[in-house]
């Protein structure tokens, strides 16, 4: 009648490997808000240098960053998979994708090819060896969860992202000839944003939304099907980018499509929650999959008719609170669980709840203000005038996580100095 | 023994791990934690095996899940499981 666990889990992974990353992705949200106050509108145009360095702020600063710590944390819990020394692995990439990062900047800034070749050195030792790992170790899984399954299709599309992106390096820096420079340009912008970011989203939310909030789980077959068919789409759409770029359009569409599918499933879910506690990490799930739903029906219009400047703007304003926003729900939850799961772990008495970690209306207070963020960018798109606004409210969202993160840092090294400790026998 | 039931069906993240955690500490040799639960709470069973006590987790037909811990390692756990009938 009953079955054995099928997980184990010796240990969490230190808190330091999580913290470390979550905390750089903070340091480069501030970043981002400064680079925008200053850029203004030209951040948002496509294809202007400004726009490139924010892009890539959010991108490989911010998002790469929140999701690598997440999926150090995350592969044992919800795939079973702890990697080997993971403070070693955390620092051998962070590092690299540090450097490889400013390199790309200062080459968006510059167009200096020998700035190109530093960056697609370094994001490459940076980022090849940790994906390839994660991968293979979810690979070699005996039985899969959607999670699990999941996680294993967005690190493809990272992999495959890096490969597209390495390869409009060499284009630009001129190395190479061959290949359409706004085919691949186009396909590295879905592989990440659509293949790597949102799927990994969506795979994280196969588990985290019924167990964080008690909701009805999503269908299985739908939960089976969705990440292989996402990461289908998007490999025929390497296929059309090589041979047939005009094909690029539909195809993107037909993932936008999906997305949206999971984010009106999600909504929905939301909905349905058996216990409708007030909890701010749920109204940044529900403002980032309304976000999400709202860019891929914008992008599918915009594949069908011209998007003027502004809606264009629109569409990358809500992608964006998409993906942060989930960051911001996520972070809000493993950084109280990993203060206290480790204080607990090493058997401090003193060891704070999660609620004295970082109080729930600390994290109220800033979904109000992540929310006037969004709702600022999304007038600026409008309004030019207003892009300062705007990258002053995100340079303070990101402030407000750092400064949470730091302080559950704080608290952690503060119990254990100060801390009395039980032993296994002391548990009574 | 002593059974302390905690029913974290319904409960939201991370109520369970709290009162679970609250429990094990005033656990002594007469009595075991039986949680029941809608997911296997791996930090839970990690956390009680840090510390040497003695834990069995179990999935049932319906995929609710049985996690027993006690701090004393003698008992056979496994004798305590209730099945749907013994717990309604």
């Amino acid at each position: 009648m009953f079955q054995n666990s099928g997980l184990s889990l010796d240990q969490a992974p230190p808190i330091s490997v999580v913290f470390r990353f979550f905390l750089a992705g903070s340091l480069w949200g501030i970043a981002a808000g400064i680079w925008l106050f200053f850029a203004g509108a030209p951040a948002l145009e496509p294809s202007t240098p400004e726009a490139l360095i924010l892009t890539h702020m959010l991108t490989l600063g911010v998002m790469l960053s929140f999701m690598l710590g997440a999926l150090f944390q995350m592969l044992p819990v919800l795939a079973g998979v702890a990697l080997h020394d993971p403070v070693k692995a955390a620092i051998r990439s962070q590092y690299p994708i540090l450097f490889g990062t400013l390199f790309l900047l200062s080459a968006f800034a510059t167009a200096s090819g020998a700035l190109y070749a530093f960056a697609l050195l370094f994001l490459g030792i940076g980022l090849l060896p940790i994906a390839a790992r994660m991968l293979s170790r979810l690979y070699r899984l005996p039985s899969h969860s959607p999670s699990s399954r999941g996680m294993g299709f967005s690190l493809y599309n990272l992999l495959l992202l890096v490969a597209v992106g390495g390869w409009m390096l060499a284009l630009l820096g001129g190395w190479m000839q061959r290949g359409d420079l706004p085919a691949l340009k186009q396909l590295h912008l879905d592989l990440g944003l659509l293949g790597w970011i949102a799927l990994l989203i969506v795979s994280v939310s196969f588990q985290v939304i019924e167990m964080f909030y008690v909701t009805p789980p999503y269908p299985k077959r739908y939960a089976r099907w969705m990440p292989a068919l996402l990461t289908g789409t998007l490999t025929v759409e390497f296929v059309a980018a090589l041979n047939a770029p005009v094909l690029e359009p539909w195809i993107e569409s037909f993932a936008a499509i999906l997305l949206m599918v999971h984010a009106l499933l999600t909504l929905r879910r939301l909905s349905m929650r058996q216990r409708p506690l007030t909890d701010a990490t749920v109204w940044f799930w529900r403002l980032g999959m309304g976000a999400l739903a709202a860019a891929m029906l914008l992008l599918v219009v915009g594949n069908l008719t011209d998007l003027s400047t502004s809606l264009t703007m629109v569409l990358y304003v809500l992608y964006t609170s998409f993906a942060l926003s989930v960051v911001l729900a996520m972070a809000y939850k493993i950084v109280p669980f990993l203060t206290w799961f480790h204080l607990n772990a090493q058997g401090y008495f003193t060891a704070p709840m999660m609620h004295e970690v970082i109080h729930p209306q600390n994290a109220k207070r800033h979904l109000a203000l992540h929310s006037t963020t969004v709702f600022v960018a999304l007038v600026a798109a409008f309004d030019p005038r207003l892009w300062p606004l705007a990258g002053s409210l995100l340079c303070a969202s990101f402030a407000w996580i750092a400064v949470n993160i730091y302080r559950a840092w704080h608290l952690y090294l503060h119990v254990q100095k100060t801390g009395e400790r039980f032993d296994m026998g002391s548990f009574s | 023994m002593t059974r302390l039931l905690l029913d974290a069906r319904e409960m939201e993240h991370p109520e369970p791990l709290e009162k679970a955690i609250a429990i094990l500490r005033g656990l002594d040799e007469e009595s075991y934690l039986y949680m029941l639960h809608r997911r296997e709470p791996v930090p839970l069973t990690a956390l009680a095996r840090e510390h040497g006590l003695n834990a069995l987790v179990r999935c049932d037909e319906q995929g609710e899940w049985h996690i027993l811990i006690s701090r004393n390692r003698d008992i056979d756990l496994e004798a305590f499981l209730l099945d749907r009938d013994s717990r309604a």
